[in-house]
C-alpha cells in the first residue's frame, strides 16, 4: 500500500525540524511547525508553511505532550508526523496514537521502537540472533548489592546505563565498589528526567573503545540496507561532538561482517525506516552491539555526504510505502566530518552557555554544509538541549577534510553564546587525532592539558573591541544582514576552505 | 587618532586606533594589528604576518570577540560595570552558587554539615544535564536557601557557609 504523504507535522523544534522542514520542501510536500513559549522566534516556526503553538517552554508541556502533537497534526490536516530526534522520536505511544488517528508515522512501528528502546529485551533478542554484546547485567533491579556483585563478575571499570537511555542521559562510568551506590542513584535520576523511566544496569566498561556505527534504511518491501558506518568516538560526557565517515579503523573486511550484523540486527527487530546500529569495536578488532537507535541520529549528514543519499527524503519515502531496492549498489566516497555546535564553553567543562545570538554567519562554500537551529536574534535558554547547529565537510581524504573542517570553524561565526569551536580546532589538530588514534577516552587522555593561549590574542581581541567601540557601525548590528552573508572570506582570495574541488 | 584604555584578564592594554580609508591600524606601543573590515561584523585582522579570521560585536558594554575560533568578551571601558553582574563569584567562598539557571535535583549536604574543599555540596541540572556543585573551602552549613525541585539563578546563593580559620 503507497500513499502520497500531502502534508507533513514536524514533532519536534530547532536543527532537525530545519532539516525535515527542508526536506518536504524538497519533495514538494508541506510541512507544519510546532512551537512552545521558548520558540516564539524560532528559526523552525518562521520556515515552516504553518505553525502551531503547543505549550509552555517546559518539554513535558510541549513538544513531549503527545495529545498536542496528535491535536496539532489533526488541527492542520497533517497526514503525517515526522518526530526527528529526541523528545518522542522513541516513544511507541505517539507512533501507536499516529496509527489510531490514521496518521502515518515517519519512523519504525511501535513494536520495533518499543524492544529496540528497551535496552534490555533487545540484548536477549540480539544475543539469540547471534550478535555479539557486552558482558553484563541482564536487566534493571532495586537491590544495590546486585548491582555491585554484577560488577565483580564483570571486573571494573564498569559503566551504570538507562534502560530507556541514549545521548549519554543516565550513564556513568563507574572504576571502584565505593563509588556504585551514588552512580546508580545519580543515573537513575538522569534517567528519570530524560526519559520518564529510571530503570538502569550495568556491564562491562571496554577500554579503548571506539564507537562505530551503521546507518540502516529498511523499506516495507522486505529490503534492509546499510549505508556504512560513522565513527562517533569523539565525545565529552558520553555525548559526541565530532563524528566521522569513514572509520580510519574499518578495514572491506571488516565492514562487510560489521555492516552484515547491523542487517540482521534490523532485520530481528523486523524494523522498517531509517536507523542506527551502534557497536564499541576494541583495539583487536572485537565489536560489541550497543544499541539500536530507532530514529534519524543527529550525525547522520555524513553519511549523506559520502553516499549522496538524502536519509530524511529516504525516510518519508519509505514511509509512503516505495521501495529501496535503488539504493542497493550505493557506494562511499571521500571522507566526511561533522562538528557539532553546542551552546557551551569548551574553555570551563562544557558548561551550558545561555543567552542571544548577537552575532551568526555560516562558512560556505564546495563541501561545506550547515544544518543550523538558530540565527540572529535567536534566545539560546536553559529548556532544550544545546545544540544549536552542525558544521559538515566533505572531501577527497580525511586530510583534506580536517583542514576544510578548522578553516570552516573559524568562518562559523556565532557571537553571544560560548560555543566549543576552539576545543574541537584543538581536537582536529591533535596528532593522535590525525593519526586516526580516537578512542572514546580522547578528550579525557588528550585535551585535560591544553595550554590556555588567551595571552597571545591579547592585543588582537583587544583591538577588534576598540576598532568596534570607535566606528561605532559594526557594534550595532541593528541592519537587517542575511546569514547567507559569509562569503566574504571568500572574496577576499587569501584565505580560501580547503580543497576546490567539484562536489 | 583615538586612545582607548580596555582590561584584559586584569591586565590594562591602551589601544590606540588609527583609521584609513578601508581599514584600521590599531597600535600597542611597537605592536601593530591590522584590521579589514569585511562588512556585517567580520574583520580579516593581522599581527606579526599571521592573518586571522574574526568578528566583533558590541552589547550591553561588552565587546564580544571570536579571532580564529578564540572567544573573548571584553568589557567596554566607558561602560560602568554592574556588581555582581554576569561574572563568576570566584571571590566568595562561603557562598554556594549555581553556575547557571537550572533546577535543584539533589541537595547532598544539611544544615550544620562539615564540609570539605571539594566536596559535593549540590546537584543543578540544566539543559537536561546535572552539574555538581563543588564547596571552594572547608567549613561548615550555615544556611540552606532552598530545597530539591526549586527553580535556581546564579544571583542567589543556593548555601552559604561558615569557612574555618
Amino acid at each position: 500500500m503507497s500513499k502520497n504523504i500531502q502534508k507533513i507535522l514536524i514533532a519536534n523544534r530547532s536543527e532537525i525540524a530545519v532539516r525535515v522542514i527542508n526536506a518536504c520542501q524538497a519533495m514538494g510536500i508541506k510541512s507544519v511547525a510546532v512551537y512552545s513559549d521558548a520558540d516564539e522566534n524560532a528559526k523552525h516556526k518562521m520556515l515552516a508553511d504553518e505553525a502551531v503553538h503547543i505549550g509552555e517552554a517546559t518539554p513535558q508541556k510541549s513538544y513531549l505532550d503527545i495529545e498536542k502533537i496528535i491535536n496539532a497534526a489533526k488541527e492542520t490536516n497533517a497526514d503525517a508526523i515526522h518526530p526527528g530526534y529526541g523528545f518522542l522520536a522513541e516513544n511507541r505511544l505517539l507512533a501507536e496514537r499516529c496509527l489510531e488517528e490514521n496518521i502515518i508515522f515517519i519512523g519504525p512501528s511501535s513494536d520495533a521502537i518499543n524492544l529496540l528502546g528497551n535496552k534490555v529485551e533487545s540484548r536477549i533478542i540480539m544475543a539469540d540472533a547471534g550478535i555479539p554484546l557486552i558482558p553484563g547485567m541482564k536487566k534493571s533491579e532495586t537491590d544495590i548489592e546486585v548491582y555491585k556483585k554484577a560488577a565483580d563478575d564483570c571486573g571494573y571499570p564498569v559503566m551504570v546505563k538507562a534502560a530507556a537511555g541514549g545521548g549519554g542521559k543516565g550513564m556513568r562510568v563507574v572504576h571502584t565498589a565505593e563509588e556504585i551506590k551514588d552512580a546508580v542513584e545519580a543515573a537513575k535520576r538522569e534517567a528519570k528526567n530524560a526519559f520518564n523511566d529510571d530503570r538502569v544496569y550495568l556491564e562491562k566498561y571496554i577500554v579503548n573503545p571506539r564507537h562505530i556505527e551503521f546507518q540502516i534504511l529498511a523499506d516495507t518491501h522486505g529490503n534492509t540496507i546499510h549505508l556504512f558506518e560513522r565513527e562517533c568516538s569523539i565525545q565529552r560526557r558520553h555525548q559526541k561532538i565530532i563524528e566521522e565517515t569513514p572509520s580510519v579503523a574499518m578495514t572491506d573486511e571488516l565492514r562487510t561482517r560489521m555492516g552484515a550484523d547491523a542487517v540482521r540486527v534490523a532485520q530481528a527487530a523486523d524494523y522498517v525506516s531509517a536507523g542506527t546500529v551502534e557497536f564499541l569495536l576494541d583495539e583487536s578488532g572485537h565489536y560489541y552491539f550497543l544499541e539500536m537507535n530507532t530514529r534519524i541520529q543527529v550525525e547522520h549528514p555524513i553519511t549523506e555526504m559520502v553516499t549522496s543519499v538524502d536519509l530524511v527524503i529516504e525516510q518519508i519515502k519509505i514511509a509512503q510505502g516505495e521501495s529501496i531496492e535503488h539504493l542497493k549498489n550505493i557506494r562511499q566516497s571521500g571522507h566526511a566530518i561533522e562538528c557539532r555546535i553546542y551552546a557551551e564553553d569548551g574553555e570551563n567543562n562544557f558548561m551550558p552557555s545561555i543567552g542571544q545570538i548577537l552575532h551568526y554567519s555560516e562558512p560556505s562554500g564546495p563541501g561545506v554544509r550547515v544544518d543550523s537551529g538558530v540565527q540572529k536574534g535567536t534566545d539560546v535558554t536553559i529548556d532544550y538541549d544545546p545544540i544549536m547547529a552542525k558544521l559538515v565537510v566533505h572531501a577527497p581524504s580525511r586530510e583534506i577534510a580536517i583542514s576544510k573542517m578548522i578553516q570552516a570553524l573559524h568562518q562559523f561565526k556565532i557571537l553571544g553564546v560560548k560555543t566549543s569551536k576552539k576545543f574541537m580546532v584543538d581536537i582536529l589538530l591533535h596528532d593522535k587525532f590525525i593519526s586516526g588514534e580516537t578512542y572514546t577516552d580522547f578528550i579525557e587522555k588528550y585535551m585535560s592539558d591544553r595550554k590556555d593561549l588567551a595571552d597571545e590574542y591579547k592585543e588582537l581581541a583587544v583591538a577588534l573591541a576598540a576598532v568596534s567601540a570607535s566606528s561605532g557601525t559594526a557594534s550595532n548590528s541593528s541592519t537587517q544582514t542575511s546569514d547567507k552573508i559569509a562569503t566574504p572570506w571568500q572574496l577576499l582570495g587569501a584565505i580560501q576552505i580547503g580543497d576546490s574541488i567539484h562536489e | 587618532m583615538n586612545n582607548l584604555d580596555f582590561d584584559f584578564n586584569g591586565e590594562t592594554l591602551t589601544a590606540q586606533v588609527a583609521k584609513s580609508q578601508n581599514s584600521f591600524t590599531v597600535s600597542f606601543g611597537d605592536k601593530e594589528v591590522q584590521l579589514e573590515p569585511l562588512g556585517d561584523n567580520l574583520y580579516a585582522v593581522s599581527l606579526n604576518g599571521t592573518k586571522y579570521q574574526a568578528a566583533v560585536v558590541a552589547s550591553q558594554g561588552k565587546y564580544f570577540v571570536d579571532i580564529d575560533s578564540m572567544l573573548f568578551e571584553i568589557s567596554d571601558p566607558q561602560a560602568e560595570t554592574v556588581a555582581g553582574g554576569s561574572g563568576g563569584h570566584g571571590g566568595e567562598k562561603d557562598k554556594i552558587f549555581a553556575p547557571m539557571p537550572g533546577k535543584i535535583v539533589k541537595l547532598m549536604v544539611a544544615g550544620g554539615d562539615v564540609v570539605k574543599e571539594k566536596q559535593a555540596m549540590v546537584i543543578v541540572e540544566a539543559m537536561k544535564m546535572e552539574n555538581q556543585v563543588l564547596a571552594m573551602a572547608n567549613g561548615k552549613v550555615k544556611a540552606i536557601n532552598f530545597g530539591e525541585g526549586d527553580q535556581v539563578d546564579t544571583e542567589t546563593p543556593i548555601i552559604e557557609l561558615e569557612l574555618d580559620e
